[in-house]
């Protein structure tokens, strides 16, 4: 029998180590620019479903049974076509993905980052599909957003399980590798939207401009405080935010591994000098002991925890980065990023058209240009 | 007008019903003759083209008219 399962039930699959085979049946060029990652080794196949219409008996051959069988494809009838004719030819447990690749491209798994005693709770929600990370934190009865993709309903959801309205969305800059949910859970929850000029000051949406230094509090007292640091150089206007003098969530601007590159904007040199100048003195002087919420990473291996969250105290984040950290001279950063440099993804012109409302595509060609990992990190990738 | 022998309209179907038709209709058509078939769905866009050199077929042309997508498909040997 055929059974479906759904892109969280993926993930969880792939984080319990199980032992199955992920069949992915799109064309190759669309498998080859994006494919199912996750915190362990997957054993994948690409073969195209009209391998199976064409050759049926030698595409099922090709694919080893004994083992549980994933099937993935675009949207889920090629799928769940592929599912079928691996059962006429006798083979058992075979299920496929509900959805299609763009479910798994959206999912978000939230992980808990902080003691279940403390008064407040800080989440990290890990969009595998993206390898990226939005977060919330919530105290009484009130949630803050940050950096949410367009997964509306999830957080919604999410935060009605905690009790609670969200009351604020703050963006840590202009994203230009996926499309952000901010201005859209403005609109449906009243939320304040909180960004920073040097992004969104030509943005059509309506925001509330934060400034340097500030901090955001929780209606009640004794939450933590949310405290806005300024940390040009991903782009001009990002934004690092410390959580209850505890956590760092800390945008494209500093990573598990490696640091948010400069030269998205075509402005290379002058966008280096700028981060080698938030580096040095606006980020290297906080304390080591901030554990640090990144908005991407780019391994799993390298940047999760043992429990699979992307997190690490920053004074660990500096000595495994001592070829950023360690640069003390601003020219030769400059050649450390330029000697990392490598193309952008063409669609990142325009999703941050998107972001920033100049462009308003329809939910399908939002979907489609919201697919694919992030290519956000100064150097540690792979292309 | 481009030519063709036979016409396939696989509008308003998803995937993988345009390629499965599509193979359907060319399996009685004669070597070298051309298929003209009419999508709705983008993702025929890059598995048409992907299916037909794999099985030895020759995609002639692929055009958009309107919100259809169409594509002449020549009979390989």
């Amino acid at each position: 029998m055929v059974t479906t399962f759904t892109a969280t039930e993926l993930f969880e699959t792939i984080e319990s180590g199980a032992d199955f085979i992920l069949l992915d049946v799109r064309n190759e060029e669309d498998f080859s620019n994006f494919s199912v990652e996750g915190p362990n080794e997957i054993e994948m196949l690409n073969i195209p479903y009209f391998d199976f219409i064409e050759r049926p008996e030698s595409s099922v051959a090709k694919v080893p049974s004994g083992k549980p069988l994933k099937i993935v494809c675009a949207k889920e009838g090629s799928s769940e076509f592929v599912a079928s004719v691996m059962a006429d030819f006798g083979r058992e447990d075979i299920s496929h993905l509900e959805g299609g690749i763009v479910s798994w491209g959206n999912v978000l798994v939230s992980k808990r980052i902080n003691s279940d005693s403390d008064s407040y709770e800080m989440w990290q929600f890990n969009r595998p599909g993206k390898a990226s990370c939005s977060y919330g934190l919530v105290y009484e009865g009130e949630m803050f957003l940050f950096d949410p993709s367009r997964n509306v309903e999830f957080y919604q959801h999410f935060a009605e399980s905690r009790g609670a309205d969200i009351t604020h969305t703050f963006e840590t800059h202009l994203q230009a590798d996926y499309i952000s949910g901010s201005p859209l859970i403005a609109k449906e929850t009243g939320a304040t939207f909180v960004a920073h000029d040097g992004d969104y000051g030509s943005a059509i949406h309506e925001y509330r401009s934060l400034i340097d230094g500030e901090s955001f509090d929780f209606s009640n007292e004794g939450g933590p405080s949310t405290l806005c640091i300024h940390s040009p150089g991903h782009t001009p206007g990002s934004t690092s935010y410390v959580i209850g003098e505890k956590y760092l969530i800390s945008g494209d601007t500093v990573f598990i591994v490696s640091v948010g590159r400069p030269d998205l904007g075509n402005q290379v040199v002058e966008w280096a000098k700028m981060l080698y100048g938030t580096i040095k003195e606006r980020i290297s002087i906080l304390p080591d002991s901030l554990l640090v919420l990144p908005g991407h990473y780019t391994d799993w291996s390298a940047e999760a925890d043992s429990e699979m969250r992307i997190i690490n105290d920053f004074g660990t984040i500096k000595r495994n980065n001592e070829e950023i950290y360690g640069i003390d001279d601003i020219d030769d950063f400059v050649s450390f990023i330029q000697s990392n440099m490598r193309q952008q993804p063409e669609i990142y012109g325009q999703i941050r058209k998107v972001n920033s409302g100049h462009l308003t595509p329809c939910n399908d060609e939002q979907n489609v240009m919201d697919l694919g990992k992030n290519e956000c990190a100064a150097s540690n990738h792979t292309s | 007008m481009k030519e063709y022998n036979d016409e396939l309209d696989c509008s308003g179907m998803n995937c993988p019903l345009p390629i499965l038709k599509t193979k359907m209709k060319i399996d009685t058509m004669k070597d070298g003759e051309v298929l003209r078939v009419i999508s709705t769905d983008p993702g025929a866009c890059n598995d048409m083209p992907a299916w037909a050199s794999r099985v030895g077929h020759v995609l002639v042309e692929s055009c958009e008219e309107g919100d259809k997508f169409v594509f002449y498909i020549r009979k390989g040997e």
